[in-house]
């Protein structure tokens, strides 16, 4: 989930006023927003944002826009969106995308801005508002690169071309040296960390102005100069590339959005593309490209168990900021600039559910009859639990990630039906348990200080690799059980196993078994009813040195599934 | 000071029982007296004086004897001046050469005890150097010594009750050190003198009104209820204060008995458990459940891959091809869709289930509707381990169908498991974002030991998760955060412990 740090002043200057961190935490759900603290020495609040498909809400104007509209009854306006039918003036401020970008990166827009002096605040939000978009929404810059640029240096038009990576150069941020756009990749930390986006590609994305000077090479690094937004820049211009034109045209409506509330004017850019788009051969951005969405009132009754009128629900979506209007069957929204998570009539529900107050809402008691159950294995294992008790064990509970000493190593087996973990985060959590066995002899080498006997046991799950089924692994409900004492061996065992089976009800022989976990002769195969159920046997001495255990232990599993059949 | 008789053990009752207030209680009076041994005696004196019932007045040293094995010897075969005598008595004249050979004696031995007996006119010497019986009447020092050998088998010879006889025989057959070929080793002793205390009198007073004597019965055994003992007899009475041992009892997991707990409660508001296997595929963890395949949460930092088989063989259908429509373009529900290409090989990728919710949309295509599920499931996350972060941990789970159910209902049901799974005292409904509900809804409690906490995560599964997997009415969602609260039931406070491998730390482990 997104968080963002916002100085404390900054977020009360665009409320328009200061309110305790206590009624933040009050507002804030409104916005799914939570505070998750206030730094006092450096004045910054620290906010969650819990609604990844909202990345307006991702920044200090996005959080402050929904609040408002929610307190202030404001529904935000902003006049410098160009739709279908009406096209901002661009005065002549053009992005131009060539041919050769769709090999590479089919997709740039812009807007410039203006009007404010960058402070260390706005830079810092500004920042944030990056990270956030390219991070976060754009995939780590995959789908959306944006970088901000020094309006006053650049000549329009702008291109956007794939460039021969090994011609096309420049001096990247943070560095001295002219390099090509390979050389970038190899050498600028930037370049490594996202030059693989690319990498493949026969042309890199590069983006100069009209006299040759170079804004970036996106999605990796902006050039030195252009590219250097600072403190005290009036004149800035936003581009955006990617592989997806909503999700760009939305990430530009979001920062323009965010630029008007902090003060700036937003000037229009407009966009060329080779050839047609969704939206047609030029845009001029920012753009509307939201479609009107429509719920019918029934099916917000339906949903919120609640019969709202349509002058109730059309106030409940303005206290969200979104503009409706509503006739005998149904609400039509006009989707705000800078939003588009309205994938389903449902998400209007949404807004109308928290514009309305979701205390104002009732608690029903569901009143369908249901039988509650549990399932056939729990209720066997249940039994199973129960004598394994009585026989005066005690119940262990294991993670079910272990690494390759315990069950292998440790257990001198080969492991080949094992199932291991493609990415695991360390050795420890390497394979999935196969067996009770090597947790309950962990328990054991960890223990050699408790008082003896030792006699525990642990109904739980394992998994294994079996063909029969289709992802080729099956999970299995074992009991697993271990027992040590200076005087423990098969007799004991033998009795333990006969008196379980008795209660269980369940005939069953023993045939002998040949497994480095136990000594031969004194360790055999469970059979019921003509199927293998279970292996037990006297731990072999090997394996009880591998673990570091010093008494003699026996050990039985049983797979319950099978036995319960 | 309380005294409680029932403390006392048999061996302090007739001691008590036995002496009077003015009378020294020494070692061996006991033994003369009471017919204790030694150890019985110093037990008994250790715990009267610990309990204040006795107290030490003075101390007497004395020098007593103890046989030797030498002397055990003699005591059976008889001393060399006994076995001189029986033996000139039956075979007549002998030199003392002869003598010690055939005694098998040292020839020392044999002149010094024949010295003795000439000495007291027992024999005399005869011609040819040969020894004889003369008046046979043995010197009174071997008699002495005779009686001493015989009464050092039983008891210690106390120097002080010796006759003049005893002691000359004494010294000539004592040592100090170096005693292996006397008969008698000297040890020196220092006796200790007791006597009742006020208390110690008192104890005695209570022990007379209730008659107990210390020869009341203990251990009831099946020889005693067989003979019938009993019924003449009385039970010692045992100490109620005494430490027990310890006992080791086959035990449930505590943390395992809430879990039963929790389901047990739910089936007892009407929800069937469900299950499922630990391998999924991105298809059930995420694609079903309406995240994008591109969603931040299925990145490879966040799920468990399987190596091998990386992919499960198939999908079922219809569901996979309702599903990649959804995905794509909104199919049938009312969706746009995310408006991407649904991967095909990438919804076959094999995972470790990485949320509870995927058994909730698992159970959507055979559910019954109305109908209420749940289940208490293992899942597995990509997360370093620690106190609040586990390799694996357990989800609580679960979902209502009903043609019915809709917002209000939902707040209803998570009220009741506020009220009846975590005994909440006020509950809260915030707004909440989950990618397969909407709307969407956490609830926060306070609970009356943790304050206020987010108990779970709930909402109404989006039409493009329910009608993608065949259900055509509304299904509410919910996931409790039960971890939280298993740990205050526990006294624990990391995670890592509930699935501790330490058998002593399980074992003492009591749940509240």
């Amino acid at each position: 989930m997104p968080k963002i740090e916002v100085q404390d002043r900054f977020l009360y200057e665009l409320l328009g006023t200061e309110l305790t961190d206590e009624q933040l935490e009050n507002i804030f759900p409104v916005a799914k927003a939570e505070l998750d603290g206030h730094d006092l020495d450096e004045h910054v609040l620290k906010i969650e944002l819990n609604d990844t498909n909202r990345p307006d809400l991702w920044s200090a104007a996005g959080v402050v826009r929904q609040l408002r509209a929610y307190r202030d009854n404001i529904l935000p306006f902003y006049d410098f969106f160009s739709t279908e039918e009406e096209t901002c003036d661009s005065e002549g401020r053009r992005l131009i995308i060539h041919e050769s970008a769709k090999m590479v990166r089919p997709y740039s827009i812009g807007f410039a801005a203006t009007g404010k002096i960058v402070d260390e605040t706005i830079l810092l939000n500004l920042i944030q508002s990056q990270e956030k978009i390219c991070n976060n929404y754009g995939r780590k810059r995959k789908t959306i690169a944006l970088g901000v640029y020094r309006s006053d240096l650049i000549a329009y038009p702008v291109h956007f071309e794939g460039a021969d990576p090994d011609k096309a150069h420049f001096v990247p941020l943070h560095m001295e040296e002219d390099l090509t756009l390979r050389q970038i990749c190899e050498r600028h930390p930037k370049g490594l960390e996202y030059g693989h986006i690319v990498a493949d590609k026969p042309v890199f994305p590069f983006l100069y102005d009209n006299n040759n000077d170079v804004l970036s090479f996106p999605p990796v690094i902006n050039s030195a100069r252009i590219g250097a937004v600072e403190v005290g820049d009036e004149n800035l211009f936003f581009e955006f590339s990617g592989t997806e034109l909503d999700t760009l045209l939305l990430s530009a409506a979001i920062l323009a959005c965010d630029c008007a509330d902090m003060g700036f004017t937003i000037l229009p850019v407009r966009c060329e593309f080779s050839e047609e788009t969704a939206y047609g051969k030029e845009i001029t951005v920012p753009f509307y490209f939201q479609k009107p969405v429509a719920c019918e009132l029934s099916y917000v009754k339906k949903m919120l168990g609640v019969d709202l009128s349509g002058e109730q629900v059309v106030s409940a979506l303005k206290n969200m900021g979104v503009y409706s209007v509503v006739d005998e069957t149904s609400v039509y929204i006009t989707v705000p600039e800078y939003r588009n998570d309205y994938l389903h009539p449902v998400d209007i529900v949404e807004d109308v559910m928290i514009g309305y107050g979701l205390e104002r809402f009732e608690p029903e008691m569901p009143n369908d009859s249901t039988v509650g159950r549990i399932t056939d294995i729990e209720a066997f294992a249940r039994k199973v639990k129960d004598l394994m008790v009585g026989l005066g064990f005690q119940e262990m509970m294991y993670n079910y990630l272990g690494s390759k000493r315990e069950y292998i190593d440790n257990m001198h087996v080969d492991g080949k039906n094992y199932i291991k973990i493609a990415n695991p985060m360390s050795e420890n959590y390497e394979y999935v348990r196969p067996s009770i066995i090597p947790s309950l002899l962990e328990s054991e080498s960890v223990s050699g200080y408790a008082t003896y006997p030792h006699q525990i046991f642990e109904v739980g799950k394992v998994a294994f690799l079996d063909d029969t089924d289709d992802s080729g692994t099956t999970t299995r409900n074992y009991l697993g059980f271990m027992a040590s004492a200076s005087d423990m061996g098969f007799n004991q065992l033998n009795s333990m196993i006969s008196t379980l089976f008795y209660f269980l009800n369940k005939e069953y022989t023993m045939v002998e078994l040949i497994d480095p976990r136990f000594i031969e002769g004194r360790s055999g195969k469970l059979i019921v009813n003509q199927t293998p159920v279970g292996v037990f046997g006297e731990v072999h001495p090997a394996v009880l040195e591998s673990w570091g255990c010093s008494m003699p232990t026996i050990a039985c599993e049983v797979d319950l599934d099978l036995l319960n059949q | 000071m309380d005294i409680d008789v029932r403390n006392l053990h048999p061996l302090e009752i007739r001691l008590l029982r036995h002496v009077s207030l003015d009378e020294p209680i020494t070692n061996q009076a006991m033994i003369e007296q009471l017919g204790y041994n030694i150890g019985q005696c110093n037990q008994a004196f250790s715990w009267l004086m610990a309990k204040g019932y006795i107290s030490e007045t003075g101390r007497t040293s004395k020098t007593l004897y103890e046989l030797t094995d030498t002397g055990k010897q003699q005591q059976q075969l008889g001393t060399p001046a006994e076995r001189i005598v029986q033996l000139l008595t039956a075979a007549g004249a002998l030199s003392l050469p002869e003598i010690a050979e055939k005694l098998n004696l040292d020839k020392s031995d044999v002149g010094s005890a024949f010295g003795l007996l000439s000495k007291a006119g027992t024999c005399k010497m005869a011609e040819g150097n040969k020894a004889i019986i003369a008046s046979g009447q043995l010197p009174g020092e071997i008699v002495a010594g005779r009686v001493l050998l015989n009464k050092a088998t039983t008891v210690l010879i106390d120097d002080a009750d010796l006759s003049d006889d005893e002691k000359s025989f004494m010294i000539k057959n004592s040592k100090k050190r170096g005693a292996a070929l006397s008969p008698f080793k000297i040890v020196e002793r220092e006796d200790v003198v007791y006597s009742l205390t006020e208390t110690g009198s008192a104890a005695q007073k209570i022990l007379e009104e209730k008659h107990i004597t210390g020869e009341e019965l203990g251990a009831v055994t099946a020889a005693l209820l067989a003979n019938g003992e009993w019924k003449t007899s009385s039970f010692r009475a045992y100490s109620l204060n005494t430490p027990p041992a310890r006992m080791i009892p086959g035990r449930k997991n505590p943390y395992a008995s809430y879990l039963q707990w929790v389901k047990d409660k739910l089936c007892s508001l009407g929800f069937e458990e469900f299950d499922g296997p630990l391998v999924e595929n991105e298809f059930w963890n995420g694609d079903a459940l309406f995240m994008p395949q591109f969603h931040s949460a299925r990145d490879i930092h966040d799920v468990y891959y399987v190596e091998n088989p990386r992919h499960t063989k198939k999908i079922a259908q219809p569901y996979l091809d309702q599903v990649a429509a959804t995905h794509e373009n909104g199919w049938t529900t009312g969706s746009r869709g995310w408006g991407y290409e649904f991967d095909h090989e990438f919804t076959r990728r094999q995972v470790m289930r990485s949320q509870g919710t995927v058994l909730s949309a698992k159970t959507l295509p055979q559910a019954r509707v109305p109908g209420k599920y749940f289940g208490v499931v293992r899942c597995f996350r990509y997360d370093q381990v620690d106190a609040t972060h586990g390799a694996d941990f357990y989800q609580t789970e679960g979902i209502v169908l009903g043609k019915d159910v809709n917002l209000r209902t939902l707040l209803g049901l998570l009220k009741m498991f506020a009220e009846e799974v975590a005994g909440a005292e006020e509950v809260k409904y915030v707004p909440g974002y989950f990618p397969f509900t909407e709307p969407s809804i956490e609830v926060h409690i306070k609970h009356p030991v943790l304050g206020w906490f987010e108990l779970g995560g709930s909402g109404i599964f989006r039409p493009e998760v329910t009608k993608a997997l065949g259900v055509d009415v509304p299904v509410l969602a919910w996931g409790l955060g039960i971890d939280r609260m298993a740990l205050m039931h526990l006294g624990l406070n990391d995670l890592r412990e509930l699935f501790t491998p330490d058998i002593e730390s399980v074992r003492m482990r009591r749940g509240n």
